[in-house]
């Protein structure tokens, strides 16, 4: 299978700061990945980098060519402006930018869509509340209904699962299984190993670096699990350069 | 504020002992364009004339600026027009911490009222102008004495020029026939004017050029240009040139030209002195009123 | 009794109608566009706006004197530099809008002030540049009726995208550059409307007629389309009271109307359908479910 993503040895942080140190790697196209590791591992960075908002500090990551609207991403804490007045329905009907852009008509196929997506996260009856009025985990499952309509073929979810009750999360984990069948490529950032053991046959185990990268059984092993564990979570304001790096180009 | 004042005492002193100040031109100040034009006439060769606000300036609404602290740091004789005309000045002089002479040039003359104010244009009648220029004469006098009989001739020349003006002025309205003296202007700034020479001026706004008209009082002016036949509109330096334009769409009035009132023009203006100013206002007026 | 005054004087005074054709149109154009900056926290950019111009027309007054087609001109220059540099650099940093638009505009200001008083005279050059609802000649009209298809047409255009671009921008950023393009044409729109509002009718009108609309249709609306249709409406009759305020009375027409458009913000926010405090204090019964 060719790679979706390849990622060089990617260093992406804050103020010079890495927060992803040094990763290389290849995603397979359809793959299923999940992204753990523990606070401050550098998921949602990782994330961000990989869909444009951030720019590495170094190295890169290659995204086999897709385009910006191929790709559909789910942030941990969206910075949507909850009081404009907008419903839920118009909310999640933007999803379907790829077909409509400017001016496109959002026809009645397009109504039924969008009424899909709704049903399929459990929010059918929400079609005209303005999105002021949803409580946290119904936010999230709006937004994972626009994903649902973005038809993407690269889908980032951060912490999908975040505020959501058991049996809706199993609803939606049901949803990215379909995606996966559907040769989509996923890759979701996740705490509940109990979930990613069940569902992710692959797993990228982050804390900085890359601890550990393959199956799901290989990487989430107590030893693994252990090592990450002990990763600093904090900066540090004193450190030096990257001694990967000068070594590198002492080698060059 | 004790140091800054200090600090330009010392200033003007030196300025004043130095060599560049040694031939005895008398340092004046005038507020705006059209006093200034009165101190270069009677005080010729002999004083150096700076204004506040010059050419095209608006001497109502006038912001000063640090050069002007200096000017006035460095007059001995400051000419003002008073009658409220320069509101900006008192703290000018405070900031200037100033010791020259002040004439106020409008003393002797009872003022027009415009609402609960003095109205300050006094120099739009040539007999006030001539008091005027009698004040600044006086008052140059006793800034230079030993220049007094100078400053007499000048002021004796110019007043004669004032004379002949104002008879020009009286003959002209006198052609025009009396039931066209009435125009309309932007700017009520011809208030003795009016009363000297009996041209009615009706103005849309009041005497500032800030206040802003209501709807009623343009239908007002509208009404009585149509009703009383007044037979021309006036637009002015300052102020919104498309209202005039509006009021004489609508009633059929013509729109005469533009009036000076509250500054000369530049060199190359219609009205570079003050004797200019008065000539093409009544020219002005002439053309507009006459059949 | 009524005709007379609430229909005779348009009739009797061809400035009256001219007036009245004026704020329907700045109505049309402004109260849309006021209820966007007004979701986007952008409501102070009017005055912001006034002070930025006017290098631009001091620029156009320095070359043309007192021409007021090459003030305008530069004005719209002058307002667009700082529209879209505050735009850029809000997307692009930390910086958000109302900082980023503060700093340019108080730059913008000062410059002007420096190029105005290079050239000596001191005259109020912003005072000369704007206009008075009550002296619509045919060029001013055309104007301001140009001003206002234009904002309904470019508005048309990049709706989808303002909206998204609104209320989530992540997600646009992430999907398309159309945010960009839509962020900063409507920021030039924006300039478009308040030069031109100025010039034509003074910057009170233009400025309260964008922005007191739409504080209005906040408390009568919970959807957008429906805030835009109460803006624009409430506009038009503030303009319509208004006028006829300022005929009855000495009260000047831009101020006259504008206090009207105020006192309907006052009644809309005792008032309102949605969260108006009258309704707040005494609510209806709650519902089954």
């Amino acid at each position: 299978m060719s790679a979706q993503l390849q990622f060089r040895d990617v260093t992406l942080g804050y103020d010079r700061h890495p927060a992803v140190h040094h990763l290389s790697g290849d995603v397979a196209t359809g793959a299923l990945l999940a992204v753990v590791g523990p606070n401050g591992a550098g998921k949602s960075t990782l994330f961000r980098g990989l869909v444009g908002i951030l720019k590495p500090l170094a190295g890169s990551i290659l995204t086999g060519g897709i385009a910006a609207r191929d790709i559909a991403y789910l942030p941990q804490s969206a910075d949507i402006d909850r009081s404009f007045p907008i419903s839920v329905f118009d909310f999640v009907g933007t999803g379907l930018w790829r077909q409509t852009g400017f001016f496109g008509g959002v026809g009645k196929e397009a109504r039924a869509s969008v009424a899909q997506a709704l049903a399929a996260v459990g929010l059918s009856g929400f079609e005209n509340r303005g999105i002021g009025t949803l409580s946290g985990g119904q936010m999230q499952r709006m937004l994972f209904a626009r994903v649902l309509l973005q038809d993407a073929r690269l889908i980032v979810l951060d912490e999908p699962f975040n505020a959501i009750d058991t049996k809706t999360s199993a609803d939606l984990m049901a949803l990215v299984e379909q995606w996966h069948e559907e040769k989509r490529t996923v890759l979701a950032a996740l705490h509940d190993m109990d979930l990613v053991r069940a569902h992710f046959p692959e797993t990228l185990l982050l804390a900085r670096g890359k601890v550990a990268w393959g199956a799901t059984a290989e990487v989430l092993t107590a030893e693994n699990l252990a090592e990450a564990r002990r990763m600093c979570e904090a900066f540090d304001d004193s450190a030096t350069a990257c001694a990967v790096d000068t070594d590198a180009s002492k080698a060059a | 504020m004790r140091a800054w004042r200090g600090l330009l005492s010392i200033l003007a002193i030196s300025l004043s002992a130095s060599p560049l100040h040694a031939q005895t031109r008398l340092n004046v100040v005038a507020s705006f364009s059209i006093l200034g034009d009165f101190v270069k006439n009677v005080g010729g060769d002999r004083v150096a004339v700076t204004t506040l606000v010059g050419p095209d300036g608006d001497v109502h609404v006038y912001t000063p600026t640090p050069a002007d602290v200096r000017k006035i740091a460095d007059a001995k004789l400051l000419v003002i027009n008073g009658f409220g005309l320069e509101g900006w000045l008192p703290r000018l002089l405070q900031a200037a911490g100033n010791r020259a002479s002040i004439v106020t040039v409008t003393s002797g003359i009872t003022p027009l009222k415009a609402g609960s104010d003095a109205d300050p244009h006094a120099w739009q009648s040539v007999t006030n102008t001539e008091k005027y220029v009698a004040n600044i004469r006086d008052a140059l006098i006793s800034a230079d004495p030993p220049d007094a009989d100078f400053f007499r001739q000048n002021a004796q020349a110019y007043l004669t020029k004032l004379e002949a003006l104002d008879g020009e002025v009286r003959q002209a309205v006198g052609r025009i026939p009396e039931g066209r003296r009435r125009v309309i202007s932007t700017h009520d700034a011809f208030g003795y004017f009016a009363a000297r020479y009996g041209i009615q001026f009706i103005a849309p706004v009041g005497v500032s050029t800030e206040a802003e008209p209501s709807a009623r009082d343009i239908a007002k002016i509208i009404g009585q240009v149509k009703a009383e036949h007044i037979p021309a509109v006036f637009l002015e330096r300052i102020g919104d040139p498309r209202l005039m334009q509006r009021i004489s769409a609508e009633t059929g009035a013509r729109i005469g030209g533009t009036l000076y009132s509250d500054a000369l023009t530049g060199e190359k203006g219609d009205a570079p002195t003050y004797i200019d100013m008065v000539r093409h206002n009544i020219t002005t007026l002439t053309s507009a009123l006459a059949n | 009794m009524i005709y007379d005054a609430l229909i005779a004087p348009f009739i009797e005074f061809e400035f009256m109608r001219r007036a009245l054709a004026a704020v329907v149109a700045l109505s049309l154009g402004a109260a849309p566009i006021g209820v966007f900056l007004m979701l986007r926290r952008m409501s102070l950019v009017g005055d912001a706006m006034a002070h930025a111009i006017l290098p631009g027309a001091a620029v156009g007054f320095l070359l043309s004197g007192l021409n007021l087609f090459a003030m305008t001109a530069g004005g719209l220059i002058a307002g667009f530099a700082v529209a879209l540099l505050a735009g850029l650099v809000a997307r692009n940093t930390d910086l958000k809008e109302d900082a980023s638009l503060a700093t340019f505009y108080l730059a913008s200001l000062a410059l002007g002030v420096t190029i105005v008083s290079v050239k000596g005279t001191n005259i109020d050059l912003l005072h000369v540049l704007f206009g008075n609802i009550l002296a619509m000649d045919d060029q001013t009209l055309l104007v301001v009726a140009f001003n206002a298809t234009l904002t309904l047409i470019v508005l048309a255009v990049i709706y989808r995208p303002l909206v998204i671009e609104s209320v989530d921008p992540l997600f646009l950023r992430t999907v398309s550059r159309a945010g960009a393009l839509a962020h900063l044409t409507f920021l030039a729109l924006v300039v478009v409307n308040l030069v031109n509002g100025f010039q034509a009718l003074g910057t009170l009108l233009a400025v309260g007629l964008m922005i007191l609309p739409a504080g209005t249709a906040r408390f009568w609306s919970r959807e957008l389309t429906g805030m835009i249709s109460i803006a624009v409406a409430s506009a038009i009759i503030s303009g319509y009271a208004g006028l006829v305020l300022s005929f009855q009375t000495r009260i000047p027409s831009g101020p006259a109307i504008i206090l009207v458009s105020a006192g309907l913000y006052v009644v809309s926010i005792l008032f309102g359908n949605v969260r108006g405090v009258v309704r707040q204090l005494f609510p209806a019964p709650h519902l089954e479910a």
